[in-house]
């Protein structure tokens, strides 16, 4: 093992290297190609010895690499944002398939208006695909949750592809240290993929992908893919305990952080963790008894370890870097309907931020801080709020009135 | 924790002279965390890079808003009001300005309240490299600015040149020059206080509903493009012989931006409040009548 200084995209290309990955279909799109760039690199040099291929559209691209993972090879695919919709029908295909592909998606802002900087509308659009979801909060994470996902992908009561998500330039870009795992200790941890239902070998035809009509088989295939992400809740603690043991670094489906003898509790996701963590800090610091929980796996759903999280606490916070338009934040909604049934429950406040890479200043963090505290006073949750400042308008309206609009 | 802001344009290093400042402070036993900020991957471009240096773990993302060095790789961006390379600069902060000037006279003529120190980093990068990419420079002046090693530097330049390029003289002329620059400053000390900071504290609002004349992301205003002068990205200026032009016009045609304009009697000359200082005219004249002068002064951004 060696550390050293590697972006999340270096990160990404080092699991997929070190996971001794088959076949490889790309497309660029920023912020991802600095991914399937450093692996064409490694390829080029002889270091990685895999078959590259540069495909036409994201559409061709997910259909190559859930095919090739149909054959019973190891696959990788990277996009984001707009490359992800462009792809979107695969999602749903490659996951009936059934088959381990693993992905990583550069979280970016949806267009319009077109954006380069992340949030989370475009990963959280694939929530419903089967793929599962791992969300990361540092370059380190983004590494060890590839060679994760390929071992919980390729179990076989699992089963169904994953998308291994970080945020764009706030880690794409950003460089801090890393450590790089030997090859030797990743085969221990991940051995060969060894196919039982959907490979090629012609001694044994198959044809994969049948067509259902009626309702009832579908019914039945539907079902099952479900069960299996459900399944996988259960299979990622073991592959997340045997990945401590080979390597050290703990990664459960949340992630606590001064979450014991918490009163007050954010839950964020992704890189924008860190900001909220030192948030947290300065909180403790004036005598709030705050915590945070990060949300690392969003699909499946960690339902009973968010119950047993934050079911006692008096409030907790949802910071959505996402909205539903109509609706408000997606990860809101989702714990809420967590927590309905529960006879102890938080009181869950909604809060809008970080969209389009938007930052979220110590500012802001009090302001939500504060916005708890007097929620749990008044027993008044309040409605959903976006999180912008006084300044922020006033640059809008610059920006408005150069744009033409009075 | 030390936070360093560089300040560029697009092609000139500074993403790299972050990186070489992570890197070396990351091989000094540091956390260190670098991050690049651009739109438009064009050069010329106004780009950001922040670096962040710390003892302990580091709880910050993103772009410093708030830094304690900033490194302004090309002076012309001061006057930038979309750039504004020294917004946040602590009290007591160091700015370290690329420029002919005098650290005095710079300090007046860009109204900088900080620390100013200044080297004339394009010519060293000229007279080292042959060329005005100033990357492992400007790392190297940012690694003696905030008391890095020699030895990181030296090591930190040779293994981010060598992810991106293969030339090894042109390596070892950068690992010269970034080891030049490292010496060639005296750091002033860096005197902040923890509760220098002098911005207001911002406010969250309720944003009210606004029609779609309004919040539709249309532009309804003309045009303002040719306001914006790109002249001031110029390190070389064409500079023209009329003896020997024999009015071809092959420049004209080989111009990318359109600024080489006819006169009455048929001669092209260079609009210079929007040559970029490509210098292909100066490449793709046949007989030779145009050479190259560097700039050294500033010009203002928005047109006059």
């Amino acid at each position: 093992m060696r550390k050293e200084m590697l972006t999340g995209n270096a990160a990404a290309a080092w699991g997929v290297r070190l996971a001794e990955v088959d076949y490889i279909p790309v497309y660029p799109i920023t912020p991802q190609t600095e991914i399937i760039e450093t692996l064409a690199k490694w390829i080029s040099d002889g270091v990685m010895d895999s078959r590259y291929v540069t495909m036409d559209s994201e559409h061709s691209m997910l259909t190559a690499a859930g095919s090739a993972s149909a054959t019973g090879a190891r696959a990788f695919t990277a996009t984001s944002s707009q490359g992800l919709l462009y792809g979107f029908e695969m999602l749903y295909a490659v996951a009936g398939w059934r088959v381990p592909l693993v992905m990583v998606n550069v979280s970016r802002g949806l267009s319009s208006p077109i954006t380069l900087e992340p949030d989370h509308n475009d990963v959280l659009a694939a929530r419903d695909t089967g793929f599962l979801q791992i969300h990361c909060e540092t370059c380190q994470e983004v590494l060890d949750s590839i060679l994760m996902a390929y071992r919980l992908a390729e179990d076989e009561r699992v089963l169904l592809p994953i998308i291994v998500n970080l945020d764009g330039f706030y880690l794409s870009f950003t460089r801090e240290p890393v450590a790089v795992p030997d090859v030797e200790q990743v085969r221990n941890f991940l051995p060969l993929y060894q196919p039982k239902h959907a490979f090629f070998k012609a001694s044994q035809p198959m044809a994969q992908s049948a067509a259902v009509l009626g309702g009832s088989s579908y019914s039945y295939f539907k079902y099952q893919m479900h069960m299996a992400s459900q399944n996988a809740l259960a299979v990622y603690k073991e592959v997340c305990d045997e990945f401590e043991t080979g390597f050290g670094r703990n990664y459960d489906t949340i992630e606590g952080y001064m979450l014991d003898g918490a009163e007050y509790v954010l839950i964020m996701t992704n890189s924008f963790s860190t900001l909220g963590k030192a948030a947290v800090n300065n909180a403790r610091e004036r005598g709030i008894k705050a915590g945070l929980l990060r949300l690392r796996l969003v699909r499946p759903f960690p339902v009973a370890d968010l119950k047993a999280a934050i079911s006692r606490k008096k409030a907790v916070a949802v910071i959505d870097q996402n909205i539903s338009i109509g609706k408000g934040g997606i990860l809101h909604s989702e714990i809420a309907s967590c927590l309905y049934n529960e006879k102890h429950r938080p009181l869950l406040l909604s809060f809008i931020a970080g969209l389009g890479g938007k930052n979220i200043s110590p500012d802001e963090f009090e302001f939500i801080i504060n916005k708890i505290v007097t929620g749990v006073d008044t027993e008044d949750a309040g409605t959903a709020q976006l999180i912008y400042t006084d300044k922020e308008w006033q640059e809008m309206g610059r920006l408005k009135r150069m744009a033409g609009k009075g | 924790m030390y936070r360093l802001r560089f300040h560029g344009r697009g092609g000139q290093g500074a993403r790299v002279a972050s990186k070489v400042l992570g890197t070396a402070a990351f091989l000094d036993g540091y956390y260190a965390q670098d991050f690049p900020l651009y739109g438009a991957e064009r050069r010329g471009a106004p780009v950001a890079a922040s670096t962040r240096i710390s003892e302990d773990p580091i709880m910050e993302r993103g772009v410093i808003s708030a830094p304690d060095i900033v490194i302004v790789m090309d002076e012309t961006l001061l006057q930038d009001p979309l750039t504004m390379p020294v917004s946040g600069i602590k009290q007591g902060g160091i700015v370290l300005i690329n420029t002919a000037h005098s650290p005095e006279e710079a300090k007046v003529e860009y109204k900088i309240t900080a620390q100013v120190l200044t080297l004339d980093i394009t010519k060293i990068g000229l007279d080292m490299l042959g060329t005005p990419i100033l990357s492992t420079l400007a790392g190297g002046v940012a690694a003696r600015i905030v008391g890095l090693s020699e030895d990181s530097l030296r090591d930190a330049v040779k293994k981010i040149l060598s992810e991106i390029i293969t030339d090894k003289r042109l390596l070892d002329k950068n690992v010269a020059a970034a080891l030049y620059c490292f010496n060639a400053i005296t750091p002033a000390k860096i005197e902040l206080k923890t509760t220098d900071t002098i911005k207001k504290k911002s406010t969250v609002i309720s944003v009210p509903f606004e029609p779609a004349t309004v919040s539709s992301p249309a532009i309804n205003a003309t045009g303002n493009t040719p306001l914006r002068m790109t002249g001031n990205w110029r390190v070389f200026r064409p500079d023209w012989n009329y003896d020997s032009c024999t009015r071809c016009m092959i420049c004209v045609a080989r111009c990318p931006d359109g600024c080489i304009l006819v006169n009455e009697d048929g001669y092209p000359y260079t609009d210079y409040d929007n040559c970029k200082g490509c210098l292909i005219c100066v490449e793709e004249c046949p007989t030779n009548s145009l050479g190259k002068v560097r700039e050294v002064h500033t010009k203002k951004v928005i047109g006059k």
